[in-house]
């Protein structure tokens, strides 16, 4: 009796044991997102979730990558740099070491230096600032999205077609509206044309009034925006009660989205911009996505920060695929200088400064399958969209 | 610059339309009310879903009106507990208020963000001096001082206006003489919550609606407020103007320092002359 009962226990504690064994082997993706959750930018941060939570069921429901099931923790950093830093730091200590998803690129450039003391690793999605990729780039973080760069590399042929020379520039206040400002005025200047009236608004403004007067005051014939999420809207609403969407040619970069053109509605017509990713985009893989994002999310297709935010999971997936771990160092060391098949086709993550090599697109809003939305007009292939590295960044 | 000054009329109107609530509130109940942008947003969404229904008018009034019988329920059930804590206390449960109303709207509204359209009769741009000038602004002016001035009157005329100053300037004097304060108190929380929700129904058509849309107009209010002197229905009204201009003119001079000006002036304030702008130096 007494023997039996040992054994038992013998038995129990082995089978225990193995159990513990293949829970081990099958050691989850632990994925953080710091993200704007409220604020501002709540409404881009809402679109990096939507995307990343939609890459993990369909990825937990194919039995997970390679075996490892996917889990995601989110939490808010109101696109404020320094709280990013706090959240990102927060998800990594407790595990998440996989970090993707911020919208602001101060909170990337907040949270580049401290990637390596956290052993984690960071994908940008949204985030566009040229020096993550330029004197602040870092082993361990990655970036699918477009860059400034690259925008402004799609706007300057636009804008040679244009024959406004009088130009106005209207951005947000911040890193990344700074560095579009920057490089219109170099597009600008190069092609004989003239900024008249350059304005920067605080995140969160939410009276234009006096920049669209001062923009018609400065008689400018052009108008190009960097501004997103809430301070868009506003923007585009009340430029058009004040008759500036009719009388100037307005374009800009993150302005006119599948998301504000929706919130603004008719105003936006006629808008246009630089468009980074499109549901309508011709790939089969492409297709794919779209059809089962519809089967998610009823009713909705999926937007520009959605497919770039989605591309980001297809890389992360793919290197755990291929190197079999989920740990952030091995991942970090494995991703750049490889080749993804994405639902922007088979694209290269360069390992010079970290960049995904990708086209980029510009269009105009109009009405398009029933809706009113952006619409591809015109394509920049992969090597003249992605411009060659900085040589500021060494990695 | 005539069209300028009339853009700082609009802004400078909706933020005093936010900052007499605050005042009333505060007035009466001694409770620093950080809740109140988060009526403001609230008024703008109740605006939002009635004029899909019923029409701008009717939005206006159903957004006045339901945040009128908010500010009954919220003076109930949370500003009358807290007249006499500790202002840490008033400071924290208001701000946890805040957070509770903007989740609220996030789970019933979403967190895209929603824009009304300026209704039928106020579309469309006038000329004003020279440049176009869009009708819906004039209206928000118009709205702002035609409240601002009932406001005046009855607070000035009437039997409850009377109790009011009086119950502001000294509540237990007040108390003594047989004003029955919870009622007058009740219905002036109820006034001040109604003009958050009526400000956020006019602000609705030249805002994007989103449940942060609140925070930085509360910001803007508080600025109006204590520059003003807390607790003084004039003062709101000349710093309401005050920063309404500093704002709109910091952008055409300087505006590289613009969003900084209205917070200089608070400090400028706050050190050599903490009474505000109309305040009687006690």
């Amino acid at each position: 009796m007494k023997r039996t009962r040992k054994t038992a226990t013998a038995a129990l504690a082995g089978m225990l044991t193995m159990a513990a064994g293949s829970a081990l082997a099958q050691e989850p993706l632990k994925i953080g997102v710091p993200t704007a959750l409220t604020g501002t930018y709540a409404d881009l941060g809402n679109q990096a979730k939507r995307a990343i939570e939609f890459a993990a069921q369909q990825a937990n429901a194919a039995g997970g990558i390679a075996g490892h099931k996917v889990e995601v923790e989110y939490l808010d950093t109101e696109a404020k740099p320094d709280l990013a830093r706090r959240q990102a730091e927060k998800l990594a200590l407790q595990g998440n070491k996989v970090l993707i998803g911020a919208v602001a690129s101060g909170e990337a450039l907040a949270i580049a230096p401290l990637l390596a003391r956290w052993d984690a690793l960071y994908v940008a999605t949204i985030n566009k600032s040229d020096k993550m990729t330029g004197d602040s780039c870092t082993a361990r973080m990655f970036r699918v999205n477009n860059a400034d760069s690259s925008d402004a590399a799609t706007a300057t042929p636009w804008l040679k077609e244009r024959k406004e020379t009088e130009w106005a520039v209207m951005a947000a206040d911040i890193a990344w509206g700074r560095d579009v400002a920057a490089s219109f005025a170099k597009s600008t200047e190069s092609q004989g044309k003239k900024v008249v009236s350059e304005n920067f608004s605080p995140l969160g403004t939410n009276d234009f009034a006096t920049y669209i007067q001062k923009i018609k005051n400065a008689g400018a014939k052009g108008v190009y925006v960097a501004l997103a999420g809430r301070d868009a809207v506003n923007f585009a609403t009340q430029a058009k009660q004040y008759g500036l969407l009719d009388s100037a040619t307005v374009a800009g970069v993150s302005f006119v989205t599948d998301n504000t053109v929706a919130s603004i509605g008719e105003a936006a017509k006629g808008i246009s911009g630089i468009i980074n990713y499109s549901s309508t985009l011709d790939t089969p893989a492409n297709k794919e996505f779209v059809a089962a994002w519809e089967k998610y999310y009823p009713g909705t297709t999926p937007s520009n920060f959605e497919g770039d935010t989605y591309v980001g999971m297809q890389v992360i997936f793919q290197a755990v695929k291929a190197t079999g771990s989920v740990k952030a160092a091995d991942l970090a060391k494995a991703i750049p200088g490889r080749s993804y098949d994405t639902i922007l086709g088979n694209v290269l993550l360069r390992k010079e400064d970290n960049q995904l090599v990708r086209p980029n697109y510009f269009g105009i809003v109009e009405q398009n399958g029933g809706k009113l939305r952006p619409v591809i007009k015109m394509s920049v292939p992969a090597e003249i969209a992605t411009v060659a590295p900085s040589p500021a960044c060494k990695l | 610059m005539l069209i300028h000054v009339l853009n700082g009329l609009v802004y400078g109107g909706l933020l005093y339309l936010v900052a007499v609530g605050l005042v009333l509130i505060f007035g009466l109940r001694q409770v620093v009310n950080f809740a109140h942008g988060s009526l403001f947003m609230l008024g703008a969404y109740v605006a939002y879903a009635t004029i899909a229904i019923a029409g701008f008018w009717i939005g206006l009034l159903a957004a006045a009106i339901v945040l009128a019988l908010l500010g009954l329920l919220l003076d109930r059930t949370v500003f009358r507990q807290l007249q006499d804590q500790d202002p840490i206390v008033t400071v924290l449960v208001t701000f946890g208020l805040l957070l509770v109303l903007e989740d609220f709207v996030r789970t019933v509204w979403g967190r895209d963000n929603l824009t009304v359209a300026v209704p039928q009769l106020l579309q469309g741009t006038v000329d004003i001096a020279g440049a176009s000038f869009p009708i819906y602004r004039l209206f928000v002016i118009a709205a702002a001082a035609v409240i601002g001035a009932g406001l005046t009157i009855w607070l000035k005329t009437s039997r409850v206006g009377l109790y009011v100053r009086a119950f502001a300037a000294d509540p237990v004097t007040t108390g003594m003489q047989g004003v029955d304060t919870e009622r007058v108190s009740a219905s002036v929380v109820a006034v001040g919550a109604g003009l958050a929700g009526l400000s956020g129904a006019i602000a609705s058509p030249l805002l994007a609606l989103s449940p942060a849309m609140g925070g930085s107009i509360l910001i803007e209010s508080f600025i109006v407020v204590v520059v003003g002197g807390f607790g003084s229905f004039s003062g709101a009204f000349v710093a309401a103007l005050v920063i309404g201009q500093l704002q709109n003119f910091g952008i055409v001079f300087v505006p590289s320092i613009a969003s900084m000006v209205p917070f200089l002036l608070m400090m400028a304030i706050l050190i050599y002359r903490p009474e505000g702008l109309a305040g009687k130096a006690s």
